[in-house]
């Protein structure tokens, strides 16, 4: 059996925050690997700096110190520019409060993501189809989002971060906003991107019935792992 | 989905506001060109041939201020000086109305072809006006307005001589940048309102362009220092100096339309900030998932410049339909006016009373626009004939598209800026 690849290489990372005069200390040397494939559940009470840890890893924060690789590239070096590219192409997000574009349908949602590529109209229909396909939504095509459940925004969300086929899947709270049963649906979808489809999900979570759908579990406690 | 159809989605998300946007800036600029055309019209140079071979003389002290008639062969016997009549106004109130509407000019009426030659009546019209000494010639404007006919009587009390002159129509003219005056003959008024001796002004012509120069400077130093100096100078140049007596139009009118743009250039900025303040959160998932910073200027550029456009169209667009075309635009209006009453009762069926309101207000000044325009198909008749042209020029047009899309880059300015700063997680948590 071969080795798993290491997605996520992070090395001492620390990230504080300056809330006037007072520092407040984020993540504290954090050092984490994450393979390929993974599920990985990120847990900790509120401030324990989970959802800093995603979004550095995510590449929409930057942190004070230290090193995260993913997929081999140090995100933390990346220009702005260069970062907006690397998140098309390599992340897909999710977060609690669905975040789809009122006025698009589902489809049109799912499809944002490719006009930052150069596809033709045609494969990024394509593209689309099969990322609603994959969620089980693609009869809700044409609807927007207000016509929609809770549980299916949140999967239309998931079918937008899956379209452009990037290697890490981030999940900030996805079931918060959620019935049991749609909370459910959305974390066996998680859980078969990671399963069948070979993505790494990293996922935000309170809830410990959701981080059982994972295949790793990290706690975070005042921004220091802790087991 | 392209990313045309996708900003123009985010533009009309807000229907009423973008609405009431796409209004306020078309009526601004409908404004900014009813100005600038009021401007140009009030300022149009003569473009006529004859105008440029025409010279005004006239009292240097005042307009106002008579001439002694003594100084026409004075003037005559200058080189280059092919024709010369008096000009002098009457001031007459036509059919006991409180206004002058129209102007009336005492003139020598065999001068008229060699001086004012554009103006066209058949040749008998000519001859009788200058055949019968109480006869009068009037624009076919004037004619038209008060159904005058060539041999119909008029009356006119002057509100300058102490007379009232009986007058007889010998023809009707057209071809002159004013069809509106009435013409008569000099020695009538002299005579009936025992004037002999005094003129109102000169107006000449000159052999050649050439040559006005030389007898401008003539005309003047022949009546130096004399007791009644004057002033000559080209039409275009009275023009604009008996525009100056009106006060600083130019300087009014640019005020007003500076003052429009400003506050044009607030409601915009204003109105495209809260637009994207609404849509931080957006905004920033857009960031998230990949659209860089210039991508999302694009995007509120495009935004802010649509409506803007929208504004143009409807404003300079409708402008031009209005002065040149008013029956189309009167008819147009109240197609509008229908349409938006059926969205006034649509939304008070859907118990949305603030938008029924709004709309059922817009619906009525539409409509009342739009029977005002069919009821004055043209700007003569929509300006009781004070304007008789009302042209929206390409120039009009063009200042109007410069400053719509200016418009469209200043709202956009500060909206933007806000948005390259936010970074994705202060974004992410305005939603949270």
């Amino acid at each position: 059996m071969p080795a798993a690849e290491n997605i996520v290489a992070i090395r001492n990372l620390s990230k504080v925050y300056a809330q006037g005069e007072i520092q407040v200390t984020a993540l504290n040397q954090i050092s984490l690997d994450i393979q390929r494939g993974e599920f990985l559940t990120l847990m900790g009470p509120s401030g324990s700096g989970k959802s800093t840890l995603l979004h550095i890893i995510a590449g929409i924060d930057r942190p004070t110190s230290g090193e995260c690789r993913v997929q081999g590239v140090n995100v933390t070096r990346l220009n702005e520019s260069e970062l907006a590219d690397w998140r098309n192409q390599n992340v897909g997000f999710v977060f609690q409060t669905f975040n789809l574009i009122p006025v698009l349908t589902a489809f049109e949602n799912v499809e944002l993501p490719l006009l930052l590529t150069k596809l033709s109209r045609r494969r990024r229909h394509e593209l689309a189809n099969t990322a609603l396909e994959i969620v089980g939504l693609a009869d809700r095509a044409r609807h927007l989002p207000r016509q929609l459940s809770g549980g299916q925004e949140q999967r239309v969300a998931i079918a937008r971060a899956l379209v452009t086929d990037p290697s890490l899947v981030v999940a900030d709270e996805p079931t918060g906003n959620l019935d049991s049963h749609s909370a459910q649906e959305v974390l066996s979808v998680l859980q078969s991107l990671s399963r069948t489809a070979n993505k790494t999900v990293i996922m935000v979570t309170h809830d410990p019935k959701a981080a059982a759908y994972g295949s790793r579990s990290i706690h975070l406690e005042k921004g220091e792992l802790s087991n | 989905m392209t990313t045309a159809t996708f900003i123009l989605k985010n533009a009309l998300r807000n229907k009423r506001r973008a609405t009431l946007s796409i209004m306020s800036v078309a009526v601004s600029l409908f404004l900014l060109v009813f100005l600038l055309v009021t401007l140009r019209e009030i300022t149009l140079p003569p473009e006529d041939v004859g105008a440029a071979l025409r010279v005004a003389v006239r009292n240097k002290i005042s307009i106002a201020n008579l001439l002694p008639a003594k100084q026409r062969p004075i003037i005559e016997r200058i080189p280059g000086v092919e024709a010369v009549s008096p000009f002098t106004w009457f001031g007459g109130k036509y059919q006991n109305e409180e206004n002058m509407t129209f102007a009336q000019f005492a003139m020598d009426a065999t001068k008229l072809r060699a001086i004012f030659g554009e103006a066209k009546m058949p040749p008998e019209q000519y001859e009788a006006f200058e055949s019968i000494r109480d006869s009068c010639i009037i624009g076919h404007v004037t004619a038209e307005k008060y159904h005058l006919h060539v041999g119909d009587k008029i009356t006119l009390e002057s509100s300058i001589y102490p007379c009232t002159l009986d007058f007889k129509v010998a023809g009707i003219y057209s071809g002159t940048a004013d069809d509106r005056n009435m013409l008569f003959h000099q020695e009538y008024l002299d005579e009936a309102c025992d004037n002999k001796g005094w003129v109102g002004m000169w107006w000449l012509r000159v052999s050649s362009p050439d040559e006005m120069p030389r007898v401008i400077n003539a005309i003047n130093k022949a009546f130096e220092n004399t007791s009644a100096e004057v002033r000559a100078e080209t039409e275009r140049a009275f023009q604009l100096s008996f525009i100056s007596m009106l006060g600083n139009v130019r300087v009014l009118i640019g005020s007003i339309s500076g003052v429009v743009v400003f506050t044009l250039i607030l409601v915009s900025a204003s109105t495209m900030s809260m637009a994207i303040r609404e849509r931080f959160r957006e905004l920033a998932i857009l960031k998230a998932i990949g659209f860089r910073r210039r991508e999302l200027f694009a995007f509120i550029l495009a935004e802010s410049f649509s409506l803007a456009m929208a504004g143009l169209i409807l404003g300079a667009g409708g402008a031009w339909l209005l002065f040149t075309h008013g029956k189309i635009a009167g008819i147009l209006l109240l197609i509008a006016a229908t349409i938006v009453l059926a969205l006034a009762l649509q939304s008070a069926l859907r118990k949305q009373a603030l938008d029924a309101i709004i709309s059922f207000l817009i619906a009525l000044v539409i409509a009342r626009i739009g029977v005002w325009a069919l009821l004055h198909p043209n700007i003569s008749k929509m300006t009781n004939g004070f304007f008789l042209t009302f042209e929206v020029t390409p120039r009009i047009i063009a200042i109007a598209g410069v400053v719509a899309a200016g418009l469209g880059i200043i709202a956009s300015i500060a909206p933007a800026i806000s948005v390259a700063r936010m970074s994705v997680v202060n974004g992410l948590k305005t939603l949270d």
